[in-house]
């Protein structure tokens, strides 16, 4: 490693441990940074408004304590830790939080953050449940509402100008991410598992434009790398919500595997998909988020009257991604308390099964302590197909 | 094989009303009716989920709805979910998951690998479907994905998966702000749904008919708020246990002329029993609300335990899923597809108004408050399912929120230089844990204690009350 990249990854790490540490210093400098849950907030609007999009995470060395006190134990582990390390004022430096419809958790946790938390702005996006134009369009006047609350609240109007301005920052983002990626598809990878969730996680806790400033110097580090510190072994791809902590990858490498790829909110469901320009913006938008993230909340229909149709229409970017990355096994990795894709586990099974690629299917609790449990059974897995 | 066996039969809960004792056989033949109807092959069947506003359609169409969170309820209440719990998970779904769904999932996934029902099936078990209706709404995760999980093993049974949002509270917006479009995609939600099963029936709607039938259902509605308000007298002559029975007609014959029968039937034996001055406990010493939760179907017993020690339930929120047209700020309209879609957002929104004027409230909170004053609540119980997030999230803090803004329980207490003083007080609250229909989570000992010590809590309250 020469002393250039230990800088840039340096500064990754730092991000990383001291989440929040850049947005903290904005907001002190006068800038709105808003908090947002869940990848169906539409981050365009945010950014065209003049303010900064910070995502929410949790932390799963930190016990939950104070959120307790206030939200059920039966909600998602990753969202009551989200939930709790804001009610203990980690994100205490942000002007308002954005909750979306992405599922039963959120939704009726809505009162709960808005009423518990002292920020001045808290605004709630319906997200719809199917996919029919008639969704597209309800969305897309359910966007036009938020972007009146955020005009409100900044006392700017945000321009179809500004909105197609943002799409572009955005999709920029989108396209170095894909970059990023490319750097997994070498045996050995280039870039480690743990490294690429480091380096969105940042991401997604910056200004859009410093995050495109920080890809492009993670992108031109990794590409001068001569040759890759990992080792080979088996490559998988990890399926499930969202994974804002290293340790579960970091775990696959410490056992011998390589993660080249995933299913991830915060990885490729989030990063890949594209917003539409030069048309309206907004339409763009509901497309985009509605269209585009194949999330298990979003229900599409069974166009082929068959399992075997459904499952591959329901789940193909997945098969699509296993080939393009060369896997030899995937994690299912699923939260407990989680319907969205706890219903579809046994799908998900027989799709995986359909495309010849071995499963490990774990429930998990959002939680450090579980990493020995995990640890067992992730060997076992590797052992099987390595 | 442990999924064989069954559980031991429960007890016989006590009802205070006839009604509510008539519910069983009602409920036995509506399941029964959907397996004839199975057999005779002249209607379609519909699996379905409650509090849709799509009765009217299905009955304009002749489409049979099969309830299939009731089947549920009913495996439940029979200590007879077990078995398709395991089979459910033993496909990989979760028990953390809706166990609704996963008895649901479970029972057909057998059945459909025997062809035939499962081994002495809950009243003869549930019939298989012609189509299944889910509603992705803005609450309810599973209603969205419990079909499409079953449809693994039906993949001949077409979805039609149909949106019903409405807008969140929000302090600052006029939900009348944005309903526009709401109402307009929910209309197109709604049509979809009957050129659905238009194309399934082969049958075209008579809209006349749906018209009837939705007249019909606002009546219900309205004279269900008239027999539960008289619920507020004291003694109260009907608790929340009947209520679980009598959510029957309100949830899952809607649209019926039997269903505005039976709550004719109800009020009556309401008003003669509050004339006669007949409670659900005749010595009622405390009237606590059930305030949130699904019950837990194989314990309903525990209600007659709170009865026998003086406490009776004159309201729910849980399953009282109908507000007073009377009172519904919806605009009028001759079109009955319109009409159900501002009826959905009227029941949805029918607390905004009056939350966004008492600060610090909400419309879950306010209703809480509202309820409290008008049927002269002492206490509030209500029951946190580990399994189901739609209606068991948000509990806690609506409890905490409650006792921040509203206190009203006034006692004295020593002041300074020992004179009396009046301060007010929080109502206590009881949450018990458990689940809808999984027994494993329940334990009647434990469940019991709680009730004890806050049974002590509002005799204590009771003694020390300065009113």
């Amino acid at each position: 490693m020469n002393g250039r990249e230990k800088g840039i990854l340096d500064t990754v790490e730092r991000y990383y441990k001291d989440y929040g540490l850049r947005a903290k210093d904005l907001s002190a400098e006068g800038k709105k940074v808003i908090g947002y849950m869940c990848s169906f907030v539409p981050l365009e609007m945010i950014t065209a408004a003049g303010c900064i999009p910070f995502r929410v995470r949790g932390n799963i060395h930190e016990p939950v304590t104070t959120g307790d006190t206030l939200l059920e134990t039966i909600v998602c582990p990753y969202y009551r830790s989200c939930f709790d390390l804001s009610a203990k004022q980690k994100y205490e430096f942000l002007s308002g939080l954005v909750i979306p419809h992405g599922c039963d958790s959120m939704v009726r946790s809505y009162s709960v953050w808005s009423y518990s938390l002292p920020f001045s702005y808290f605004h709630f996006v319906n997200i719809p449940t199917v996919c029919a134009e008639s969704s597209f369009e309800f969305f897309g006047a359910e966007l036009n509402t938020f972007r009146k609350s955020l005009e409100k609240f900044t006392g700017k109007r945000i321009t179809d100008d500004d909105l197609a301005q943002a799409i572009r920052v955005h999709n920029e983002y989108r396209d170095k991410v894909r970059a990023l990626y490319e750097f997994r598809k070498a045996d050995p990878p280039l870039i480690a598992g743990s490294e690429v969730t480091r380096v969105l996680t940042v991401g997604s806790s910056l200004p859009i434009g410093e995050a495109n400033a920080l890809l492009d110097q993670v992108l031109a580090e990794i590409g001068r790398r001569e040759k890759t510190l990992l080792k080979k072994g088996p490559r998988l791809f990890i399926d499930g919500a969202c994974i804002d902590n290293i340790e579960l990858i970091k775990l696959v490498e410490e056992i011998g595997g390589n993660v080249v790829a995933d299913a991830l909110c915060n990885g490729a469901r989030d990063h890949f998909p594209h917003t539409d320009v030069g048309g309206d913006p907004v339409d763009a938008l509901a497309r985009r988020y509605l269209g585009k993230i194949n999330c298990p909340k979003t229900y599409r229909e069974n166009k082929a009257g068959t399992f075997e149709g459904d499952t591959a229409t329901r789940f193909g970017d997945i098969g699509a991604y296993a080939k393009e990355f060369k896997v030899d096994g995937a994690i299912l990795y699923v939260y407990k308390y989680c319907d969205p894709f706890g219903f579809e586990v046994p799908a998900r099974k027989a799709y995986y099964k359909s495309i010849h690629v071995p499963l490990l299917h774990l429930e998990d609790v959002y939680s450090g302590g579980t990493m020995g449990q995990l640890r067992t059974r992730i060997q076992a897995f590797l052992e099987m197909i390595g | 094989m442990a999924e064989e066996q069954k559980e031991a039969k429960p007890k016989k809960r006590m009802t205070a009303t006839q009604a509510a004792a008539s519910i069983g056989p009602l409920v036995k033949e509506f399941i029964t009716g959907t397996l004839r109807a199975r057999a005779e092959g002249k209607q379609k069947l519909a699996y379905t989920f409650i509090v849709c506003h799509h009765e009217e359609i299905l009955r304009a169409m002749d489409v049979v709805p099969v309830w299939t969170e009731n089947f549920a309820g009913i495996c439940g209440a029979k200590r007879d979910a077990e078995r398709f719990l395991q089979r459910a998970e033993s496909l990989g779904l979760s028990r953390s998951l809706c166990t609704y769904a996963l008895c649901g999932i479970g029972f057909d996934q057998w059945r459909e690998e025997l062809g035939q029902m499962p081994p002495d099936s809950p009243w003869g078990g549930q019939a298989r479907p012609d189509v299944m209706i889910s509603t992705g709404q803005i609450l309810c995760d599973p209603r969205s994905k419990w079909y499409q999980a079953s449809q693994q093993f039906m993949p001949d049974v077409p979805i039609y998966n149909m949106d019903l949002p409405y807008p969140m509270f929000q302090r600052d917006q006029d939900h009348r702000d944005v309903w526009g479009y709401y109402h307009k995609y929910i209309v197109k939600q709604l049509r979809g749904l009957v050129s659905f099963l238009e194309g399934q029936t082969g049958k075209k709607m008579d809209y006349d008919r749906l018209r009837e039938l939705t007249d019909l259902s606002d009546r219900t509605w309205n004279l269900i708020d008239e027999t539960y308000e008289l619920r507020g007298a004291v003694p109260c002559p009907m608790g929340t246990g009947d209520a679980m029975n009598t959510m029957v007609p309100l949830c899952f014959m809607m649209a019926t002329q039997t269903a505005y029968d039976f709550f004719v039937n109800l009020k009556k034996e309401l008003e003669e029993k509050v004339a006669r001055r007949e409670g659900e406990v005749q010595q009622e010493k405390y009237r606590l609300m059930w305030g949130g939760g699904l019950p837990a179907w194989y314990a309903l017993n525990d209600f007659n335990y709170f009865n026998s020690k003086g406490a009776s339930f004159p309201v729910e929120t849980t399953y009282r899923m109908v507000a007073p047209l009377t009172k519904m700020d919806i605009p009028d309209t001759q079109d009955p597809i319109e009409h159900l879609a501002w009826r959905w957002l009227g029941y949805w929104t029918f607390w905004y108004d009056k939350a966004k004027k008492r600060p610090g409230s909400e419309p879950d909170v306010e209703r809480l408050i509202n309820w409290i004053e008008e049927y002269k609540i002492d206490g509030i119980v209500m029951h946190e399912a580990f399994s189901c997030r739609t209606w068991h999230v948000g509990l806690i803090w609506q409890l905490h929120q409650l006792a921040k803004i509203y206190k009203p329980i006034p006692v004295f207490v020593a002041g300074k230089g020992g004179t009396k003083e009046k301060v007010y007080r929080e109502l206590p609250s009881l949450i018990l844990e458990s689940d809808i229909i999984d027994i494993t989570s329940y334990s009647e000992v434990d469940t019991r204690n709680k009730i004890d010590a806050f049974i002590e809590t509002l005799e204590s309250n009771r003694i020390s009350k300065a009113s």
